[in-house]
């Protein structure tokens, strides 16, 4: 009995050291930051989320890629049917970081980010980082999907799904698209080269097993507060007439950038839409003349409402939340689209 | 001094360092086609119509200025294959003199697209369009709408259409048009070359003002005495998916088989009317 009880715990003690070692020892920091942000929650026991992927598949998520950007993917001989006619997930949402620093959520970080990185200024978040946050279609959203919100607020493939089907006005996705979508997410995780952490720290973190029980708590707050878990969502309302400064003191220039990556992403030359922007004094004017309004016309409006898909006009323009789009911001928009009135 | 410049600032063109978009607002001035396609995948519905004369022996009080009756009527689907080509296919009711019950088939081809930076002053585009009259056949052998052959209810029309945007408000046109008609009247030839200008304002970036004109090089002598040259006026508007166009015209029907072939109503005896097009498009799947 005696002999058996040694064996267990020896093997027990075997297990345990076989976890510990299991990453293998890690000495260049290139090789701690590819630490995935998942698997140091996951050390430190910190609270994961419910879609957290053990395998990964590079040739699922090459499927999962093609998705994104086109809409469908080619499996086997054939294209397979496009998710949805009217939208792809880059119409709305980059895959790349926003922001300076994955901790921040402020419209005008990321608009300096998006001149910086040459990217567009898209009402959606990022892809970039999906597959490590908890929550989505967060705060206001509910507003606009009700109860579809309840299934996919805390469950990514269910989020998915519901930006397939409503936001981008196609189908629900097959099984085989999802998981491909999913190990695509995953390919883009957060990894410790993503967040702003000291190298010492880093270090300190590829031999998790060697941290203090204070230390192991310290790290796990600071890994879990190193980028934005749950983007909120503020929806406002139209901005009211005597609230508006119609672009005055706003900065024009920031209002160009505005306009040619949110506005022209989806209106130049009609890529996604029926409506035509450009660059000219007419595109400007047919703004100016209407940004009293309570209309759809009014950029006041537009930015804070978007529009609904309808019977033969699928293609609609999603709003900009507070997060999205600063009520700053929006003037400094309307500032520029008056001067382009008056070229 | 002032004018002159003016006019070489208008001529060379503002700094289109793109490719020129909505040289005109819609695939259609007046009656002819512009160099604007429908972009890839994109569809479009056009329901067209002209009335009768307004003025003159024809019109006045008793037909409500042309509303009573029905010149042309005009109903059609358009499609881009790509952002330059687009094809359509449509049902024309057809002035009835000599044709009713037309089939319309046509295709257009962006050839050129106006960019400053590529040295393309202007836009052109090609199109072909043929027509099938499938009405039943008149009993008089003399009568154009015999149709001995099958063939002899076929005509075709072939235009080179070359726009050049002037400015953010003003753009121009020039439109040779062939037109051939198998079967034709006595008096009449078969194949008959005309060329339209056209100019287009826009007075806000929806609402624009048209003026259209074909002169046809006519053949002379006893041939074709009634014939008469088409010009029309109007204006467009447009909404999220929609165009407006109201105008008026001396030509009755609608391809250029027709307003180029067929045309003998004079503006000068009040032998103009009201015609409207609507176009709905739809996006199907995006570019």
């Amino acid at each position: 009995m005696r002999f058996y009880s040694l064996f267990i715990l020896l093997v027990g003690i075997l297990g345990i050291y076989t976890l510990d070692s299991s990453r293998g020892k890690l000495e260049s920091i290139d090789e701690v930051n590819e630490i995935t942000l998942e698997s140091l929650i996951q050390e430190l026991g910190g609270k994961l989320p419910q879609h957290a992927m053990d395998d990964f598949d590079p040739k699922k998520a090459e499927l999962g890629e093609q998705l994104v950007l086109t809409g469908q993917a080619k499996k086997g001989l054939f294209k397979s049917k496009l998710i949805s006619p009217y939208f792809t997930c880059t119409d709305c949402h980059n895959l790349v970081n926003e922001f300076s620093d994955p901790r921040k959520n402020d419209p005008a970080d990321r608009l300096e980010t998006a001149i910086n990185k040459n990217i567009p200024f898209l009402p959606g978040s990022t892809l970039w980082g999906v597959y490590n946050r908890m929550s989505w279609y967060n705060g206001d959203y509910v507003k606009k999907y009700g109860d579809l919100v309840k299934k996919a607020r805390y469950s990514l493939p269910e989020a998915i799904q519901v930006c397939a089907e409503y936001c981008a006005a196609g189908r629900p996705l097959k099984n085989w698209e999802l998981e491909a979508i999913m190990h695509y997410f995953k390919s883009k995780e957060l990894r410790l080269k993503d967040i702003a952490l000291d190298n010492n720290s880093k270090l300190k973190l590829a031999n998790v097993a060697e941290l203090s029980e204070r230390e192991r708590k310290k790290m796990k707050t600071v890994i879990e507060s190193s980028f934005v878990r749950s983007y909120p969502a503020k929806f406002l309302p139209t901005m009211p007439r005597e609230d508006r400064k119609y672009g005055e003191g706003a900065d024009a220039e920031n209002g160009r950038e505005i306009f040619n990556r949110s506005c022209m992403h989806c209106h130049e030359n009609g890529r996604v839409t029926n409506l035509h922007l450009n660059r000219t004094s007419l595109t400007g004017q047919m703004f100016v003349k209407h940004l009293e309004d309570y209309t759809d016309e009014s950029l006041y409006q537009i930015v804070r409402h978007g529009t609904y898909t309808m019977a033969g006009r699928n293609q609609y323009m999603p709003l900009y939340t507070k997060e999205k789009m600063s009520d700053e911001q929006l003037e400094s928009l309307v500032a520029y689209i008056k001067k382009l009135a008056e070229k | 001094m002032k004018k002159i410049s003016l006019f070489f600032t208008l001529l060379a063109g503002f700094g289109f360092a793109q490719d020129v978009t909505e040289t005109f607002n819609s695939t259609r001035i007046v009656n002819s086609h512009s160099t604007e396609t429908l972009s890839d995948r994109q569809w479009e519905y056009r329901i067209e119509h002209r009335f009768g004369d307004m003025l003159g022996v024809g019109g006045g009080a008793q037909t409500a200025f042309g509303f009573d009756q029905a010149a042309d009527i005009r109903m059609g689907f358009e499609h881009g294959l790509t952002d330059k080509w687009m094809i359509g296919m449509a049902r024309l009711k057809g002035v009835g003199r000599p044709y009713r019950s037309i089939l319309q088939g046509s295709t257009k081809y962006r050839i050129l697209t106006q960019n400053k930076e590529k040295n393309i002053p202007f836009s052109l585009a090609v199109l072909g369009e043929m027509y099938y009259t499938y009405m039943t056949a008149s009993t008089d052998s003399l009568s154009v709408a015999f149709f001995p052959k099958l063939e002899h209810r076929l005509s075709y029309a072939s235009q080179l259409i070359f726009t050049r945007k002037m400015g953010e408000r003003l753009s121009l046109g020039l439109m040779p048009t062939f037109v051939h008609r198998n079967y034709v009247d006595s008096n009449d030839v078969n194949s008959l070359f005309a060329v339209g200008g056209a100019l287009n304002y826009k007075v806000t970036k929806n609402f624009g003002l048209l003026l259209e004109y074909f002169y046809n090089v006519e053949p002379g002598g006893e041939f074709r005495p009634n014939a008469t040259n088409s010009f029309g006026l109007g204006f467009e508007f447009q909404t999220n998916g929609h165009s407006f166009h109201i105008n008026l015209t001396n030509s009755r029907g609608f391809g250029a088989m027709q307003y180029v072939a067929l045309t003998q109503e004079q503006w000068s005896l009040g032998q103009f009317r009201l015609g409207f097009s609507i176009s709905r498009t739809f996006k199907i799947r995006r570019k």
